[in-house]
């Protein structure tokens, strides 16, 4: 990469940069700081910047009031983190056996996984509802982390489909020839070298989980397997929750997935970058 | 292509055939079911269920709400998804290069994919609220009165975009950083030699490079979109009047509140042939198995 | 699970179609079997659990429901499981707990409509005898077939309150036509504050609380026999009469309307935004929590008609189902036990807003004993006067008919008079029109 660029690239990079901040976040700076506004300000004409601010921080208190805020994060990260697990197991074994060996139909296989995105969720949630409970899974959350694996699977194995696609046979094929056996080559080459498409996967997979509403509404009841966006949304059938609340509940949900990304961001930049040194 | 010969070649199979049937067995049962149910008269879920075979399909097709549901879906997949690779692609190559505090960037870009559509909505609920808005309060500002946001199909419809936009596009961000690091530098680097321009290097390098995840990307984002609901109903319900009621919007209307659960597992099935459809002629223009075995 | 079959006896054989009937009775055989194997707490164990399922998420509800059932345990050892889910979802969860084979025992619903798909599928047991303990007041029971499947606790009725301090500077009196009512709005409307607030949305909101004014002027919307009257030569011209005051009431009203929930006029009169708001107890209930300087100065009327002769309020219910299920008589238990000693408890968690359909408790000391309804007597009279005055009109559109049914039900879902209304204001179609056009979407669904 050529380390003298010019003023004008220079500034346009930087300006795009800051275009690009501006609008992924502003949304969420708004809803931090409304969050801490007192209540009157919100009836008030908005200011950019808040000119006072609620140090007691009255609309978190009266939101964790109204939920159980601790119980649903341990939910909603207890099922993603499964999620997570479960979904890079089964899809880079579908996605690199789809690719290497010869399968018959395994474009209808895998196109046929794509059906669970086809169907609007809440029509397939009450069947999958119907096999769980005979499954004596209902009001669990494994039917939760079952039904999100549907919604994963899929994606993981289309995207790393992509990345094994484009990934030449010849290394495999060395390293089978120096000795190692079809597994042996999968661990210690092809793994380390789609590093990038896996981390991106196991993102998407937390993500997907993490977000999903529907299923989690509909395969369970007791308020103690709600996660944290069915706690957020049985709030906003309410009365007592307003802006504030609703605000302060947001960023609550935002905020640990905020923080873990940052953590994360090291490792998911390395992940990428060990995909450049191939060049 | 390899045979299946050793043990270790037995043992991935074994795991993969296990993967697949399960994962099968978990989409496609509820799947059929759905669509066994549009074969039926119901009211409820739980009410007597009378067979009518197709009598549900004629009906719904020759049902204006059903045409008009399908274009504003259209409408819907067709502008997000284009705004949402132009977008992505042109942030994932921002993010590409080098910059003081990059990794910070890189988080805050990525950060709308990370919260959950009900709280997406009820941000911009909250900005665009017709009293108290942010937005709105903006808008007055600036002389165009107090727009009435939701109240005007268009506009509407516009929100419902930008905001699926703002919420998505990180997806095709991550994606394309991803795919674009896989891409040998020395490739750019030969270019710049041989005097290529910054346009033409990502035209004629990294486009060719991508394109098989680009097109895995397109099109999960294409189904997804087609299929969006929960951003639709958070949002608008499918108003004002319609204006923004897509297919996933109608089939739970007519499933949920209008006591007709054969009508609605119809409008989901058809909504699922027309996707098929329209998979399988994407397919034909832009293959994902390209002719085996290269060298 | 010997439960399970013989539950399925009970529901009409046509219902049996489920897929998943056979595989569930036997994967649930072997599941109860394998569980009650392993000493897990089953249906005949020693804990006994009932499942509730409760769509008031307002605090104080739920606290009402926690305490009572700690009691009924420590009382009889029988656990109560209560889950909450907002008022909107609680049809769907109801559904999808039958549909899944583990259905709650006691539920609660805001539309009888939806009591009657559940009564006719078979999935209720009546509480005759319970409901036939008490007196109650008019239009908030719904027997089907001469049983009760519904034990209600709450009349939603939606009147309008006003500001009478802003009445007392302008010189206003209440009125009692539609043409006063536009003049007070529009004399009201000034320096960025509004005469009042209508949801206008094609949502439950707008049916329950913009529509008043029809019921006043007379308008049925369904003869005895269920046929559709509202384009005939007596009403069209009544529902004109609405269309044309909405309309000039739109200047009034803020924008944003048709974004309007129940939560947003509530937020709109306690910040003074709006002079006016429909409402039910609870608008009073959130005065007292968050601006009492204005409780002090809020009057109440209801909805007038177009010629200074009648009033109307708009109705709308939440009431309770017992259900079908292997626990149904040690629910039926809990029921009886709840509505004779935990009723009134319940309804103090929202005393203004849960009306007492049943007539015995207005006489209650102990309902009457709460500082709210003590400190907010003559709102309480006005909301009794409601039950016992012979002149106001009481009418919604899911309850329209001779006889609960579902095709009001099914008018009701399709918000055609949202419509109507959106369609006269927004697009400013003549009336004449606006109606043919909502009578063809009624007459689509009946």
């Amino acid at each position: 990469m050529s380390l003298r660029r010019s003023l004008t690239a220079r500034v346009t990079l930087l300006g795009g940069v800051a275009l690009m901040c501006l609008w992924s976040f502003f949304p969420i700076y708004w809803m931090i700081v409304s969050s801490l506004r007192p209540e009157r300000d919100l009836f008030a004409p908005p200011t950019l910047i808040p000119t006072s601010f609620d140090t007691g921080f009255k609309a978190y208190w009266t939101l964790l009031e109204l939920t159980d805020y601790p119980l649903q994060f341990l939910n909603s990260v207890m099922v993603a983190g499964a999620v997570v697990v479960i979904t890079l197991l089964v899809s880079v074994v579908i996605a690199y056996v789809v690719t290497r060996y010869r399968i018959p139909g395994k474009t209808i296989i895998v196109g046929s996984m794509l059906y669970a995105y086809m169907f609007p969720p809440m029509l397939l949630a009450i069947p999958l509802l119907s096999i769980f409970a005979g499954l004596g899974l209902a009001d669990s959350l494994w039917s939760v982390i079952a039904a999100h694996c549907t919604l994963t699977i899929p994606l993981g194995v289309w995207l790393l489909w992509g990345f094994f696609k484009v990934m030449p046979l010849d290394l495999e094929e060395a390293a089978m020839v120096d000795g190692c056996t079809r597994a042996g080559a999968f661990f210690r080459v092809v793994l380390p070298l789609s590093l990038p498409g896996i981390v991106t996967v196991a993102i998407f997979a937390f993500l997907l989980s993490w977000t999903d509403y529907i299923f989690a509404f509909v395969l369970v009841s007791s308020d103690s397997q709600k996660t944290l966006p069915v706690g957020l949304a049985s709030i906003l059938g309410t009365f007592d929750a307003r802006w504030g609340e609703l605000m302060a509940g947001a960023t609550l949900i935002a905020l640990p997935l905020l923080v873990l990304f940052t953590f994360l961001s090291r490792y998911f930049i390395q992940g990428l970058a060990a995909g450049a040194m191939k060049g | 292509m390899k045979r299946i010969r050793t043990f270790s070649d037995r043992a991935l199979l074994l795991a993969f055939v296990a993967g697949v049937s399960t994962t099968l067995l978990l989409i496609l049962v509820p799947v059929l079911d759905a669509v066994r149910l549009s074969l039926y008269q119901a009211e409820s879920f739980i009410s007597a269920q009378t067979w009518v075979g197709l009598a549900n399909y004629t009906r719904i097709l020759s049902d204006p709400t059903f045409w008009h549901a399908f274009g504003i879906g259209l409408l819907f997949a067709i502008t997000t998804i284009a705004a949402q690779v132009v977008l992505g692609v042109l942030f994932a190559l921002l993010l590409d290069q080098p910059f003081p505090g990059r990794p910070v960037v890189r988080g805050i870009t990525v950060l709308p994919y990370l919260l959950p559509t009900v709280v997406v909505t009820v941000i911009f609920q909250w900005l665009l609220d017709g009293g108290l808005g942010l937005f709105t309060v903006w808008a007055e500002h600036i002389g165009l009165g107090r727009p009435a946001w939701f109240e005007n199909p268009t506009s509407a419809m516009l929100i419902l975009i930008v905001v699926s936009v703002w919420t998505w596009t990180p997806f095709v961000t991550v994606c394309f950083l991803a795919a674009m690091q896989t891409v040998p530098k020395s490739l750019y680097e030969a270019a710049r030699v041989d005097g290529a321009s910054a346009w033409m290097r990502f035209w004629h390098i990294t486009i060719p490079m991508l394109a098989p995840m680009l097109t895995v990307t397109v099109l999960l984002r294409s189904i997804w979109m087609f299929n969006k609901f929960d951003v639709v109903w958070l949002l608008t319900k499918g108003g004002p009047l319609s204006a923004t009621e897509h297919l996933p919007v109608l089939a739970y209307r007519r499933a949920f509140s209008q006591f007709d659960v054969g009508g609605g597992a119809t409008v989901a099935t058809l909504s699922f042939l027309v996707l098929t459809v329209l998979i399988a002629v994407y397919f034909h223009y832009f293959p994902l198995e390209e002719k085996e075995e290269k060298s | 699970m010997a439960e399970q079959d013989s539950s399925k006896a009970l529901i009409p054989p046509s219902a049996t179609t489920d897929t998943f009937s056979r595989r569930r009775v036997i994967t649930t055989a072997a599941t109860g079997a394998a569980l009650m194997a392993l000493g897990a707490p089953a249906v005949h164990a020693q804990t006994k659990t009932i499942r509730f399922l409760n769509a008031e998420p307002g605090r104080e509800s739920v606290r009402a429901l926690r305490v009572a059932a700690a009691e009924y345990e420590k009382q009889t050892g029988v656990k109560v499981v209560v889950d909450t889910v907002p008022p909107d979802d609680a049809y769907s969860k109801l559904q999808a707990s039958l549909s899944s084979g583990t259905p709650y025992d006691i539920g609660t619903l805001a539309f009888a409509g939806h009591m009657l798909i559940l009564a006719e599928a078979g999935k209720l047991v009546p509480m005759t005898k319970l409901i036939e303990k008490s007196k109650w007041g008019p239009r908030i029971l719904f027997p089907v077939k001469g049983e009760h499947y519904w034990y209600p606790y709450d009349y939603n009725f939606c009147w309008m309150y006003y500001r009478k301090d802003l009445y007392q500077q302008k010189g206003l009196k209440v009125p009692t036509t539609f043409e006063q009512m536009a003049e007070n709005c529009k004399a009201l409307t000034e320096g960025g504050k509004f005469g009042v607030g209508h949801p206008l949305g094609a949502n439950s909101a707008t049916q329950w609380m913009s529509i008043g004014y029809l019921w006043a002027d007379g308008l049925k919307m369904l003869d005895d026999n269920f046929k559709l009257l509202i384009d005939n030569a007596d009403m069209k011209p009544r529902m004109i009469r609405y269309l044309d005051f909405m309309k000039k009431l739109q200047p009034s009203m803020p924008p944003g309307m048709t974004q309007a929930l129940f939560g947003t006029v509530l937020a709109q009169y306690s910040g003074g935004q709006i002079a006016h708001a429909p409402y039910a107890g609870r608008l009073m209930e959130v005065l007292e929590d968050r601006a009492p300087d204005l409780a002090g100065k809020t009057g109440f009327f209801m909805y007038p008609d177009s010629a200074g002769k009648a009033q109307a309020v708009n109705h709308a219910a939440d009431g309770w189902v017992l259900l079908n299920t292997p626990m149904r008589d040690e629910a039926y238990k809990f029921m009886e036990w709840f509505t004779e000693r935990h009723y009134i408890n319940f309804l103090h968690s929202a005393p203004l807003h849960f009306q007492p359909p049943r007539l015995d408790v207005y006489e209650d000391a102990r309902w009457r004993a709460h500082p709210l309804i003590e400190k907010h007597a003559e709102l309480v009279e006005f909301m009794r006067g409601i039950l016992s005055s012979k002149d106001v009109i009481i009418r919604s559109i899911d309850t329209e008919g001779p006889r609960i049914d579902l095709r009001p039900g099914k008018m009701f879902e399709t918000f055609a008079i949202s419509e109507a209304i959106q369609n006269r204001l927004l697009k400013d179609m003549p009336a004449a029109e606006a109606v043919d056009i909502m009578a063809k979407k009624y007459r689509a669904v009946l």
